[in-house]
């Protein structure tokens, strides 16, 4: 499995572009592109949960390498809340309900595009990451929340 | 955490993060490490949320975080 670089993230954009897919980076992989300065070891996208998209998904994610079978491509389709990917170019995390947000089209209208993709709102990552309330992500928040507020400053 | 509680080093680090190229800081960023369990599988779905972290709770070593507190 390779490392995610910054052309792995163009070939998304490009390839979700293409295919039509409603994605926001979401995560730290979100914010990394905001330009937190963290590790982290897989992308998170938010992806809107309507089935057109979730079909068109299932194209843009064979189109970039990852071998889904006949069943997991279903099941995309389908429709699911979290499905975790590692059998593509890098490892991937779909998450369709993340907690602490409504509504995709609500994460949406505050999206902010980013070196030409789009990324959930800081307030939206960090709010998740507080709803989430997982041992790392107690760890990780006082430095995101420090991002938070470098940010706003630096807007 | 309030904006006069900030880590001045953060901000130093996110000062130096702004004037890297993008394609280093991403190089930077992303890393690979081996996470026992969760990195076993190359396909996992779950039906909700909380199904997903009750597998989480059930089946991953708790050092790697992913529990809840």
């Amino acid at each position: 499995m390779a490392v995610f670089e910054f052309k792995n993230a163009q070939e998304l954009g490009r390839v979700c572009q293409l295919h039509g897919v409603k994605y926001l980076f979401f995560g730290k992989s979100g914010a990394i592109l905001l330009g937190f300065s963290d590790t982290t070891q897989d992308v998170d996208l938010y992806v809107e949960k309507q089935v057109a998209n979730c079909a068109k998904l299932v194209d843009a994610l064979v189109e970039l390498g990852f071998r889904l079978t006949e069943e997991e491509q279903r099941e995309i389709r389908r429709g699911k809340d979290f499905i975790q990917l590692r059998n593509g170019p890098f490892d991937l995390d779909l998450i369709f309900a993340p907690d602490g947000i409504e509504r995709f089209d609500d994460a949406w209208q505050r999206r902010v595009e980013k070196h030409g993709f789009p990324v959930a709102n800081i307030d939206d990552i960090v709010g998740s990451k507080q709803a989430a309330n997982r041992q790392k992500d107690k760890e990780s928040l006082p430095r995101l929340l420090s991002f938070r507020e470098w940010l706003k400053r630096n807007q | 955490m309030s904006i006069v509680e900030h880590d001045p080093a953060d901000w130093d680090d996110f000062d130096a993060a702004a004037k890297r190229p993008i394609e280093q800081h991403i190089r930077n960023s992303f890393i690979k490490t081996y996470k026992p369990v969760l990195d076993d599988a190359e396909y996992r779905s779950f039906d909700t949320m909380e199904e997903y972290r009750q597998w989480c709770k059930d089946n991953l070593p708790d050092w790697l975080g992913y529990s809840r507190t």
